[in-house]
């Protein structure tokens, strides 16, 4: 009598335990999302994918990881291919080359990869060395380092001495906005000289003693260009202690609130605006287009930029764009 | 102070080393040793230098503290917050200023005692202890600060965190102007000399309070005594637990105020701020010959150490040397302390026998 009541207990315990894992088995896309690190453009990102989940009525699992960086981001990846029920993956890789061998291994178990912000090799998933991924969804970096040196040399009036502050190599973001950047300096503005590029290694104090030791070498620099916003945040705050809040110009990638905020301080003079909320989005829409068997997906989508300038800050057609966390 | 000497000869050598390389590289137009940038380098010590503070304090004891980077991050989180809603509350800006640099010192405190607390009472290590906080402390600031920084702060902030005591502008039109920064822009502006920004003044004030505690102090003495020979501290007397308690509070208290500094100069909390700063703090230290078993060393050593590791970084950006090559000469720096030391003890050693 006793073992039958225990043995109805475990049944009883089982059956609806059963259910669960056939509930959660059934045909609903499992999107994973991985962006680069906690910061308010990835979490802008965040918004955009969760809107298009629940448009499409797709789930999504979210990480974020706490610090940039291969160490950090591969260790995620591989639990998140563990968890053996995510169909797709949006991922911004946190490096070009090292990045490609976990995410091949994600392929290998049956997911299919999209890319956003950052991608895998050259970026060129069709002819590249890199080709497993669906898309590319990001903004043209390159296209963005042009118009940050354009809005810089405007600032500066033309001439001068400007430097650079970014954060690591090899990163396929920062390093497209400097290629942008010395482009149009080179060709279009021959009485532009770029003295310098430093890598703060994503560290605030770091970015901070660089930019004061390059306006002691260059004490006539004119422009600083800050390729993500640990970089603008650092030279902007050596500008204000050497007492050059207005003089020297700087020129901020990603309108964190913090940019905005020394927009209308004057440090910095002008903020370029990434779509991360756009790039979130596609990115599902990509996923459940692949899935329903949509075939002819552009491999690339370049999401644009706004520029953001004490002028138009409180224009809300502009101000939208600011990275907004609720 | 003597037995240091190598110390100050390696930062003067490697002072006059950038002075040279740096003229030579820019043919003759950029000096390295002005006033100007060596305000720039006492800024930039700042962090690392309060951290290893803290840090030398509790390595004389004979302990380690491996969170102190992370409290620092949480102090800065936890006084912006304060700052601001105390601002907003509609207290005035010292004041709000002030509660936010009590938020930081308090919080960061109270990390110490529970390290020192488990540390001393409970008898876990101490490398054990202030990891495992360090995990924690992180993962607390990370969450109190939103999205990592915390923003919003009264614009006033910035001036407590970038006015200097003086400011001189050098040579025609110029002055020398206290506690206000002059009206000035243009070349006026990009000659002006910005001295003893209030940060370093503040730093320096801590410097001067533990020099004190150390010497001239029971306090001291006892550190002293705990990292030399604790069984011999307990059997004189000196309330060991207690003792041990107070140094990780005050080592936490020191990283809070550098998080605190940050706030202000940044104009913002940052939960990520000390994340780089940790291993600096403790090379400073071991560079300025603070022996890892304790029992011996000075703050004045942990000050060279700063300064070592901040003209290394401020003289290689100014050859245009990545920032990657300093961590190699100051990994090579500190091993050799190490070793320097040791062999001077020991030729001591054979002159006293011999």
């Amino acid at each position: 009598m006793r073992k039958t009541i225990f043995l109805l207990l475990i049944v009883l315990l089982i059956v609806p335990l059963t259910s669960i894992v056939v509930t959660s088995q059934d045909d609903t896309l499992v999107i994973g999302f991985l962006p680069g690190v906690v910061d308010p453009f990835y979490q802008v990102m965040q918004l955009g994918v969760e809107a298009a989940a629940a448009d499409m009525g797709v789930e999504v699992v979210t990480q974020i990881p706490e610090t940039w960086g291969v160490q950090v981001q591969t260790p995620i990846l591989d639990a998140m291919i563990a968890r053996g029920d995510i169909d797709y993956l949006v991922i911004a890789p946190t490096d070009k080359d090292q990045m490609i061998g976990p995410l091949q291994a994600a392929v290998d178990a049956g997911i299919r990869i999209i890319t956003v912000d950052t991608f895998l090799g050259d970026g060129d998933y069709t002819n590249g060395p890199v080709t497993f991924p669906i898309s590319y969804i990001g903004s043209d970096n390159v296209e963005g380092g042009r118009i940050s040196a354009r809005g810089l040399a405007e600032a500066i009036g033309g001439s001068g001495k400007v430097y650079i502050n970014s954060t690591n190599p090899n990163v396929s973001s920062v390093e497209g906005r400097a290629v942008g950047f010395n482009e149009v300096m080179d060709n279009e503005y021959p009485d532009i000289e770029v003295v310098a590029l430093d890598f703060n290694l994503d560290d605030l104090n770091t970015a901070t003693t660089q930019t004061a030791a390059q306006l002691e070498v260059h004490p006539d620099l004119a422009g600083i260009f800050g390729t993500n916003v640990f970089s603008a945040q650092g030279a902007g705050t050596a500008v204000i202690n050497a007492g050059l809040g207005g003089e020297v110009q700087v020129v901020a990638y990603d309108a964190t609130q913090f940019a905005i905020e020394q927009l209308r301080e004057g440090t910095v003079s002008l903020v370029l605006a990434q779509k991360p909320f756009d790039m979130g989005y596609m990115a599902v829409q990509f996923a459940v287009a692949d899935a329903a068997g949509v075939t002819s997906l552009p491999r690339r989508v370049e999401t644009g930029f706004a520029i953001i300038d004490i002028d138009n800050v409180d224009d809300p057609e502009v101000a939208r764009f600011i990275y907004q966390v609720p | 102070m003597i037995s240091r000497v190598w110390a100050w000869a390696f930062l003067g050598s490697l002072i006059i080393f950038f002075v040279i390389s740096v003229q030579i590289t820019t043919d003759g137009r950029v000096n390295f040793l002005t006033i100007r940038n060596s305000q720039n380098i006492l800024v930039a010590i700042t962090p690392v230098l309060l951290l290893g503070l803290g840090q030398t304090l509790v390595i004389i004891g004979a302990g380690i503290d491996l969170s102190v980077g992370w409290v620092m991050s949480l102090a800065s989180v936890l006084s912006a917050l304060a700052l601001r809603a105390a601002f907003n509350s509609g207290l005035p800006l010292f004041l709000s200023v002030v509660i936010g640099f009590l938020a930081a010192v308090v919080g960061a405190g109270f990390v110490g005692f529970l390290n020192g607390v488990i540390i001393a009472k409970l008898k876990v290590p101490a490398f054990i202890v202030t990891l495992g906080s360090s995990f924690i402390v992180r993962g607390v600031a990370l969450l109190l600060s939103e999205n990592t920084t915390v923003i919003g702060l009264p614009r006033g902030v910035r001036n407590y965190g970038n006015d200097a005591l003086i400011y001189w502008i050098q040579g025609e039109g110029g002055g020398l102007y206290f506690l206000k920064r002059p009206d000035v822009t243009g070349d006026l502006l990009r000659r002006m000399n910005i001295i003893l920004p209030y940060p370093v003044v503040l730093t320096a004030i801590v410097v001067g309070i533990i020099v004190f505690v150390l010497r001239k102090t029971q306090f001291g003495r006892h550190t002293y005594a705990i990292g030399g020979n604790l069984e011999a501290a307990l059997r004189t007397g000196i309330p060991v637990d207690r003792h041990l308690i107070s140094l990780y509070v005050l080592s936490s208290v020191t990283a809070g105020i550098a998080g605190f500094l940050s706030t202000l100069r940044f104009t913002a909390g940052s939960a990520v701020i000390g994340d780089a700063l940790l291993l600096s703090s403790i090379a400073a230290v071991i560079i300025g010959g603070v022996s890892l078993f304790g029992g011996a060393g000075t703050v004045m050593g942990t000050v060279i150490g700063s300064l070592i590791i901040a003209v290394l970084t401020t003289g290689l950006v100014m050859l245009n040397v990545q920032a990657f090559w300093q961590f190699i000469v100051v990994g090579t720096v500190v091993i050799l302390a190490v070793l320097i030391d040791q062999s001077r003890d020991l030729i001591i050693g054979r002159m006293n026998t011999g």
